[in-house]
């Protein structure tokens, strides 16, 4: 009785899972007004991973951008055109050898914590980033040519170099650098965590851990970025952040009204909301890398360019970036993002032909066949070890990566698909254990090249984790990135990135997919929301609520 | 037991005579899903000629239609052939699960059955800590040691219906072990051995056909279950739990995606229970 019991039960919990659809609210008539009102609470929905630390010093992931945009800013942003603009830094200014650079800093603005923003504010946050107690690992690998800092006045910041930095202020523009309260960070790094204090908008002021983070306006706040709409206090009286790991649920939770906005939209979702009056559609591709599968050269069997060079031609992407993302997105053939000026794309190099992997292939060694079809050589098989993590990727990439699998099977390889959690997947990583890995890199400019594919990026971060994925190891590849890094003048910089990245591409290191998908839902009755052209995360200070 | 209640028990058994042994169209439809699954299991390719992994981008997330008849996924990939292919791996994780179950709760049982009051006791309390826990509970703490896939999701699954497999067999074998049949073997000087696997364990045995066949159903749901929640048989393989899983994320725009697999599960635990319970009337009043 008992087993039939439960045997019934379980399957009526099958048949409600069936009966779950969305289901649409009455229609709203949009609001007429186009002058901002203040008030309401904004309800956000995020698909990424919950942080494990609201400050994005710490390790320094996408989740902790997207919600330390709302509570933390940076020394300079960066407009829509790409161009580095004022923030809590008014001006700055390079010395001739490139080697020191003065900020002055906004005068007046303090932390919501009551402590002034200065010039030994920067200071202590620059050490933070730097501690090796801190765990950094974008922020560190952002600041890493930062060597001292010197306080000239309070107003005024020096920061000495090792050498010249062109990406300086676009690494500086971004949220895993931003400026806490010295005050706060002298706290334990676990009540840091749970509590940053920034001098933004928005201030966290309780974080229930598996649902939400509520963020209250800071009142005192005077103003964004120099390319914000308005100046004072945000419109919003709160924000509540929650968690939503499921895309179906959460788009579900926004069609119902429950949520205002959601990201990291499935691409089917989005041409149904594209349909919708009540529902519209943010796309901000996240600058830096492009979405890209990075082949393991350390270790056999894409040590041999060969074996490399037949994957990347055995894996038919285009068809299936045509069939799972409906046009939201457009087939990748460059390791830098769309977004990225100096993106360099090979359309010739990425190509789908089956003919030419079997020919590789067999020039590589590996002729003979097993029963299952696959590859082998010396007795192993051609196995593939692609651990995907279920947090970073959607739904439809996963369902690409499946695509890739059944393909690159035709010629002969074994891809070993394992969905994973974060932290199995970080694991998985540190030890080596992969062959090919899509891990995004977000990063303002091309100087993100250097991060992911210089040999220093082999060597593990102070939070354990290794940027170059793909373990390239080429001394000239390192020097022209090197060299780029150090050159301001920009047509010479432009050069430089195009060379590197066409040894990198030429190299079969990396297989591109498609700009970093960023795809942000809201119901129309949200106004003024905007991606900030840093990373590409949504920033709520010019958001208000239409009633 | 004295004659009264043996006669009682008689002419009950006599009055539901009749209604036992009638063929109801439950049954006969849950006979006819059994016998699909098991063709489907032993010979998918004579249902679905086709490959359950066979991608084809340019025709995904079609409708049902004559030439996909349940639609197709976000691949392409016909969801006919992948529901007719999956009940392979669903049926073997039914009857191992089953097996695992009921091999680990005889041994159980029949230690606890046997050997004397202290070792019933010993047993008894550990049947009733893994009591304490949800079988699912136990299936997933087990899967959180072992790693994810089909065989831990398997054994998982059988592991964690095993305590209740063994509290029946315990049951069962104290009750035949008390009967007159038993006490005149011990009297007739049969050893310890003779009268376990003579005597007892047959007739402890037959109302375990029962329960295995409502065990199959469960486990199949159970592994599906696990699979949903991606701790079972990993995609893209042909399974009706993952492919459940897959459709959710298109619930709202491909409703076949996940609908035909949750059909099959659905109609594989019900003609499971059905066909169980048939069993069990027609096992008692025969």
């Amino acid at each position: 009785m008992r087993q039939r019991a439960s045997t019934l039960l379980i399957a009526l919990a099958a048949v409600s899972a069936l009966g779950l659809t969305g289901c649409s609210p009455a229609s709203v008539t949009p609001s007429a007004s186009s002058t901002p009102v203040s008030g309401g609470t904004l309800t956000y929905a995020s698909g990424d991973a919950e942080p494990s630390c609201l400050d994005p010093h710490v390790g320094g992931n996408y989740p902790q951008a997207l919600i330390a945009t709302q509570y933390l800013e940076s020394l300079v942003s960066r407009n829509d055109k790409g161009a580095i603009i004022p923030w809590l830094a008014t001006s700055w200014k390079e010395s001739a050898d490139g080697l020191t650079w003065d900020f002055t800093l906004r005068d007046g603005v303090t932390f919501t914590d009551g402590t002034p923003f200065d010039a030994a504010a920067v200071q202590a946050n620059i050490a933070h980033v730097q501690d090796p107690a801190t765990g950094s690992s974008t922020g560190y690998l952002a600041l890493q040519k930062i060597t001292s800092t010197e306080a000239v006045s309070p107003q005024v910041v020096r920061l000495h170099l090792s050498a010249p930095d062109s990406a300086l202020l676009e690494s500086l523009s971004q949220v895993w650098v931003a400026m806490e309260s010295p005050t706060a960070l002298k706290r334990t790094q676990d009540e840091n965590c749970a509590s940053p204090v920034g001098t933004g908008p928005f201030m966290v002021t309780k974080w229930v851990k598996q649902d939400s983070v509520t963020l209250v306006r800071n009142d005192d706040y005077t103003q964004g970025p120099a390319d914000s709409a308005h100046t004072g206090p945000a419109y919003l009286d709160s924000i509540v952040w929650k968690f939503i790991p499921d895309s179906a649920s959460r788009y579900a939770a926004l069609q119902s009204g429950q949520v205002d906005v959601i990201d990291n939209a499935q691409p089917d979702t989005i041409v149904q909301a594209e349909k919708s009056d009540q529902i519209a559609h943010l796309d901000a591709p996240r600058p830096g890398a492009s979405n890209r599968i990075e082949l393991n050269s350390g270790k056999a069997p894409f040590n041999d360019p060969l074996v490399r060079e037949a994957f990347i031609r055995s894996a038919n992407i285009d068809a299936a970036v045509k069939s799972l993302f409906f046009d939201t997105t457009k087939r990748s053939t460059s390791a830098l993002s769309s977004a990225e000026a100096l993106a360099v794309s090979r359309p010739d190099l990425f190509g789908y032909d089956p003919d030419q992997a079997n020919q590789l292939l067999d020039a590589a060694g590996w002729t003979k066949r097993d029963a299952d079809g696959f590859r082998v050589k010396d007795g192993k098989r051609l196995t593939v070890v692609f651990p995907v993590s279920t947090n970073q990727s959607i739904p439809a990439e996963q369902s690409l990566f499946e695509q890739l699998q059944a393909t690159a099977k035709q010629t002969g390889f074994d891809v070993q698909l394992t969905p994973m959690d974060l932290s199995s997947w970080y694991g998985a990583l540190a030890a080596n254990d992969y062959n090919a890995v899509s891990a995004p890199y977000t990063k303002v400019g091309p100087d993100v090249l250097r991060i992911l594919y210089h040999s220093d990026g082999i060597t593990p971060a102070p939070s354990g984790y290794f940027a170059n994925l793909a373990q390239v190891d080429d001394p000239k590849l390192d020097a022209l990135l090197t060299q780029a890094a150090k050159t301001s003048d920009p047509d010479a910089r432009a050069d430089l990135y195009t060379k590197a990245q066409n040894r990198l591409l030429e190299g079969f290191y990396l297989l591109p997919l498609y700009d970093q998908q960023n795809h942000y839902l809201y119901r129309t009755t949200v106004k003024g929301l905007r991606a900030l052209p840093t990373v590409s995360t949504p920033t709520f200070y010019d958001a208000w609520l239409a009633a | 037991m004295s004659e009264l209640e043996v006669q009682a028990t008689l002419s009950r058994g006599e009055r539901s005579r009749s209604r036992g042994r009638r063929v109801t169209p439950f049954e006969v439809l849950a006979v006819v899903v059994a016998l699909f699954l098991l063709v489907a299991g032993l010979l998918p390719g004579l249902l679905a000629p086709g490959d359950p992994l066979g991608i084809d981008p340019a025709a995904a997330f079609q409708p049902p239609s004559p030439a996909h008849w349940f639609g197709t996924d976000e691949s392409g990939r016909d969801i006919w052939t992948r529901v007719v292919h999956g009940a392979g791996t669903s049926l073997v994780i039914g009857f191992a699960a089953t097996a695992i179950g009921l091999g680990v709760g005889l041994v159980l049982g029949t230690i606890a059955g046997m050997l004397g009051p202290a070792v019933d006791f010993s047993v008894n309390r550990l049947l009733e800590v893994l009591f304490a826990f949800p079988g699912l509970l136990l299936a997933l703490l087990f899967i959180l040691i072992f790693g994810p896939g089909v065989w831990t999701a398997t054994v998982a699954v059988g592991l964690s219906a095993s305590p209740g497999y063994a509290r029946i067999i315990r049951g069962q074998l104290l009750a035949v072990r008390r009967s007159s049949f038993v006490e005149a073997a011990t009297v007739l000087g049969r050893t310890r051995r003779q009268l376990l696997l003579r005597h007892i364990l047959p007739n402890t045995l037959a109302p375990l056909f029962v329960l295995g066949t409502l065990g199959v159903g469960q486990a199949i749901v159970w592994a599906s279950a696990l699979s949903y929640l991606g701790l079972g048989a990993q995609p893209p393989a042909a399974e009706w739990g993952a492919m459940l899983s897959a459709g959710r994320t298109y619930l709202t725009t491909a409703w076949w995606m996940s609908f035909f697999p949750g059909l099959v599960i659905v109609l594989t635990a019900v003609a499971a229970t059905v066909l169980g319970r048939a069993i069990e009337r027609r096992a008692r009043y025969a």
